[in-house]
């Protein structure tokens, strides 16, 4: 892979830190009045999600990292892998519980997603930001209660919770954003 | 009235502000010249050379300031007393959202001060134009203590290289003064955000520049306005002698580093026979301290 030096840096460019591939999320120049400049530069660990900071030398490279964003669909799961599929190749991808994350609360099958491939293996993947789940168990709502006033617990048909309005029963498909885990409507 | 107008009335005041300040505490205000025979000896200073005089086959080159400050040290050994200046000085190589190629400096100079009673009249300047908020003060031996329980004033330049790589970060460095800068700007500069205003002071010895040392460290101090480095201020060296050190320090790093060098500025040295009187001096970046004050 190419290097890329400070100078070069931008939100989004994937470099690999101490072996990780992580993508630049902030990059602060910061040149001291009696000093050389440098680099203050948050990255995001592309396999852990985590938030790094490091400060270089302005000048200072890194090496790129080999990592493409593609568009799958979720096709299914055994329990152990999720099986993803690139729709231009049809190439089949597996993914391990790691590398899904919280993924594993929303994907239902047929969902798109993008997918991280790091050196054409898949480290992570993004679900969309709002999905369609069938709400699997809850209390029975107070009867009236159409406001949605109040709020209540309830288990989707991908096993997460997920608070929901007192009127949402057994059964219904309710939208949920999956960067908030937040109810956002009837489906 | 358009919000450029009342944008330009409102710069208009807190300049006024700032000359009434020093009106009413006797501080003279001048000017010095902008285009000077020497570049900066800095190492990590840039001048902007400007050709002149080439049609009249006169040929020069000048060198635009990138701070008002040698020649004021120049007004000072004349008996200037205390002066202000507020001008637009010039830096080659800057880059980033905060650093720009010309910005505006207010530098001034306070006979028989020394960084702490300067201090105290910055803290009184930045109340005069608005600030409201805690002014804190922390040396930066403490600063590093409460952030990472380093002892930077002694710690060594090996021991700095075990730190730096714990962290992840590079140790590809010719001088520990660079190396403690690198440790700073990671560690302590994003936790001083937490304090609208803060003066740090008692540098270690070797981030010396033009301030005077005492043991182990230089008497010189920078202000952070949430976290931005706003002003540099030292207690002046006096003597010629020390000043050609420092410049020969510093022009001997440039040479390493294979960067542009030049010869010392003779006239000031020469203009320092008789010491310069015991002061203290600070550079203010005015575009920042503006954006920030408001804060």
């Amino acid at each position: 892979m190419a290097k890329y030096s400070t100078s070069q840096f931008k939100n989004g460019l994937k470099l690999m830190l101490d072996g990780k591939p992580c993508s630049i999320i902030q990059n602060e120049i910061v040149k001291p009045g009696k000093g050389q400049a440098f680099n203050r530069v948050k990255f995001k660990d592309l396999i852990t999600g985590k938030t790094l900071e490091k400060t270089f030398k302005s000048g200072e490279s890194l090496e790129g990292a080999d990592v493409m964003e593609l568009e799958m669909q979720y096709l299914y799961s055994d329990g152990s892998s999720w099986y993803f599929m690139d729709p231009s190749s049809f190439d089949q991808h597996e993914l391990d519980q790691a590398a899904m994350g919280t993924a594993i609360n929303y994907l239902v099958e047929q969902d798109n997603c993008i997918v991280i491939l790091w050196n054409n293996n898949p480290i992570s993947v993004t679900p969309p930001n709002h999905v369609i789940l069938e709400v699997a168990d809850t209390d029975p709502g107070l009867k009236g209660d159409t406001a949605g006033t109040g709020g209540k617990p309830a288990t989707m048909n991908t096993g997460v919770i997920v608070q929901v309005p007192l009127f949402i029963s057994i059964g219904e498909r309710v939208k949920v954003d999956t960067r908030t885990n937040e109810y956002s409507g009837r489906a | 009235m358009s919000e450029f107008k009342t944008q330009l009335l409102h710069y208009q005041n807190f300049l006024h502000q700032i000359r009434a300040f020093f009106y009413s505490r006797k501080v003279t205000e001048v000017k010095t010249a902008a285009l000077l025979s020497n570049p900066i000896s800095d190492v990590y200073i840039d001048s902007i050379c400007a050709i002149v005089n080439k049609e009249i086959e006169k040929t020069k080159s000048l060198y635009l300031h990138t701070s008002p400050e040698i020649e004021m040290k120049k007004f000072l050994a004349r008996g200037s007393g205390d002066i202000y200046q507020i001008c637009s000085v010039y830096r080659d190589n800057e880059q980033g959202n905060q650093n720009f190629n010309e910005f505006t400096m207010l530098e001034y100079y306070r006979l028989d001060f020394d960084i702490h009673k300067l201090i105290d009249e910055i803290t009184d300047l930045l109340v005069k134009l608005g600030w409201r908020h805690n002014i804190k003060r922390i040396s930066y031996k403490e600063a590093f203590i409460k952030y990472t329980g380093i002892d930077i004033l002694q710690t060594d330049f090996d021991a700095l290289k075990s730190i730096a790589k714990s962290h992840g970060l590079s140790v590809e460095f010719d001088w520990i003064e660079d190396l403690q800068m690198l440790l700073f700007i990671h560690l302590i500069e994003p936790q001083l955000k937490d304090y609208p205003a803060c003066f740090v002071y008692d540098y270690p010895k070797q981030q010396c520049a033009l301030a005077q040392i005492d043991g182990q460290v230089a008497k010189r101090f920078e202000l952070y306005l949430n976290g931005v480095e706003v002003a540099n201020g030292y207690q002046e060296l006096q003597s010629a002698e020390d000043y050609r050190h420092r410049f020969n320090n510093e022009l001997a790093k440039r040479k390493q580093l294979s960067k542009s060098t030049s010869t010392i500025d003779e006239q000031f040295l020469q203009e320092l026979k008789e010491d310069l009187p015991f002061c203290s001096g600070v550079a203010i970046g005015i575009e920042r301290l503006f954006s920030l004050i408001g804060l």
